[in-house]
């Protein structure tokens, strides 16, 4: 019951038909949030996220100070998370919140100001462009990093509904907002697992990393970036010649046939 | 792949009836700028935007099965028995240009291709084939059977276009919104191409396959099942 329950949830909003905003009124709620950016909940955790996280981390105690700067009464705590259910590997929902909201805002403010249906397809910033600045996003929490990583990966509720599906979200926007080739078979799914893989080595490199303006974490990511796109271009030049030789072969048993 | 074997030429075919190869090149949206003060519709709710994911899955999985099935047949006919060859060009043609419809569709609104794709190219390849090996009576049949199933798909979702999508406007007005009146125009004309096929495949002796009932009902059990998995996986 819990796994099918989980797994509704995951899918509920995970990368569904997406119609186009021109046409439709701009919806209330950033999704899958349940409010939107002049809502209180945005205001509270998008200063938790600018100011306290990085002295305090991700704890309700980031949240409570964010709550007393914009004058409302630290209470109030209980009902930024209630959209969450208590969970027993997390030690409050308010913090579940707030680690869902780092994900779901970034990921909308990555691609912000980009349109695919306006823009002509050269003008559109390149897929490692995206990647980069997305790390970049990170880098004043960066010290927090780690915490945060290890909360998304314990294995719970939080993981199956919103890290993993985030994070496939996160590679689908990239690929959808870059100038990069998108495809019609499993060159689809392998091309968004890749990216995704390649997220999530350079985010773990960076929480360890300790130089200087994380440097080595960019440089990591540009390498790895470039190593898995080269894999799929070993895999599609095997393909092609691969092809390319049956084609010519039934071609020459055709032939053949046809001289008798 | 094979698609691209096939040069696509929609200009001077002999055997060409509709010109709805024409009217829906390129059917999404092409307004990219709105005005302020155009009414705008409400969004779409999940069970909305749940239904138009599947429906262009499902339809672009279909749509590429149909473009292997006819590779298929023309790959074993086109040759042996020349006088099917422009009839069977001219139906490959128009899927292949529904096939490309739907591709852009599909990357356009974000859809998720089918995860079984692989195996609807495989299967529909053979298909094709294989019935155009028993005789060119039993591809017809395989049409027939093919395309009397998705005739019927096709308007199960053509009903549910036009039931479901009464949304709300600012403007106090309610109705369909451009992007999916285009999108049951694009399902409409598909449709009218794949009925029109049926009775092409009627008019090349189908009925006279040898196990006619064996291939058909077959045939369309496998398609149903097709279409079942397609829309989920």
């Amino acid at each position: 019951m819990f796994c099918r329950n989980v797994a509704r949830n995951g899918c509920k909003f995970h990368r569904l038909y997406h119609s186009n905003p021109i046409e439709h009124v701009k919806p209330l709620h950033i999704k899958p949030l349940t409010y939107g950016k002049q809502s209180p909940q945005y205001k509270v955790l998008s200063l938790a996220l600018l100011e306290y996280v990085p002295k305090h981390g991700f704890s309700e105690r980031s949240i409570v100070e964010s709550l007393n700067k914009l004058g409302y009464p630290s209470s109030m705590v209980s009902s930024i998370g209630a959209s969450n259910s208590p969970s027993f590997f997390h030690s409050s929902t308010a913090v579940m919140e707030l680690v869902k909201f780092q994900l779901v805002d970034k990921r909308y403010r990555l691609t912000e100001g980009i349109n695919p249906d306006v823009t002509s397809r050269y003008k559109l910033p390149s897929l490692e462009h995206l990647l980069l600045k997305r790390l970049e996003m990170d880098k004043l929490i960066g010290g927090q990093l780690a915490d945060l990583m290890s909360q998304l990966a314990v294995p719970s509720r939080l993981l199956f509904e919103t890290a993993i599906p985030e994070l496939h979200r996160l590679s689908d926007d990239m690929i959808y907002f870059s100038n990069e080739e998108d495809h019609h078979d499993s060159a689809w799914y392998a091309k968004r697992l890749a990216v995704s893989s390649t997220y999530i080595g350079s985010k773990l490199f960076m929480a360890q990393d300790k130089s200087h303006d994380f440097k080595e974490t960019f440089a990591f990511a540009k390498e790895k970036l470039h190593k898995v796109m080269r894999l799929g271009e070993y895999y599609n030049n095997t393909e092609e010649f691969a092809w390319y030789t049956l084609m010519s072969t039934v071609n020459l048993v055709k032939s053949q046939l046809a001289r008798g | 792949m094979l698609s691209r074997v096939s040069v696509f030429k929609p200009v001077g075919r002999a055997f060409s009836v509709l010109s709805s190869l024409r009217i829906t090149e390129h059917t999404p949206a092409k307004k990219t700028e709105k005005p302020e003060h155009v009414p705008r519709c409400e969004n779409l709710s999940d069970a909305q935007t749940a239904f138009l994911d599947r429906v262009i899955r499902v339809d672009q999985a279909g749509e590429l099965g149909a473009d292997y099935i006819y590779a298929g047949q023309y790959f074993v006919l086109a040759h042996r028995y020349p006088h099917l060859k422009p009839v069977l060009k001219h139906m490959w043609d128009q899927e292949v240009h529904h096939h490309n419809t739907f591709n852009n569709l599909q990357l356009k609104r974000r859809v998720r291709p089918s995860l079984l794709t692989p195996l609807w190219k495989v299967g529909a390849f053979a298909m094709g084939a294989g019935t155009a090996l028993i005789s060119p009576e039993a591809a017809m049949a395989c049409t027939e059977a093919v395309e009397t199933v998705i005739g019927r798909h096709y308007n199960g979702q053509l009903r549910n276009l036009a039931n479901q999508f009464d949304l709300k406007r600012t403007d106090g007005t309610r109705g369909p919104s451009e992007e999916i009146k285009s999108l049951t125009s694009t399902i409409r004309n598909f449709r009218d191409d794949e009925l029109e096929h049926l009775d092409t495949a009627i008019k090349h002796d189908s009925y006279m396959a040898v196990p006619y009932t064996v291939i058909t009902e077959g045939i369309k059990t496998v398609c149903r099942v097709a279409i079942w998995s397609a829309e989920r996986i």
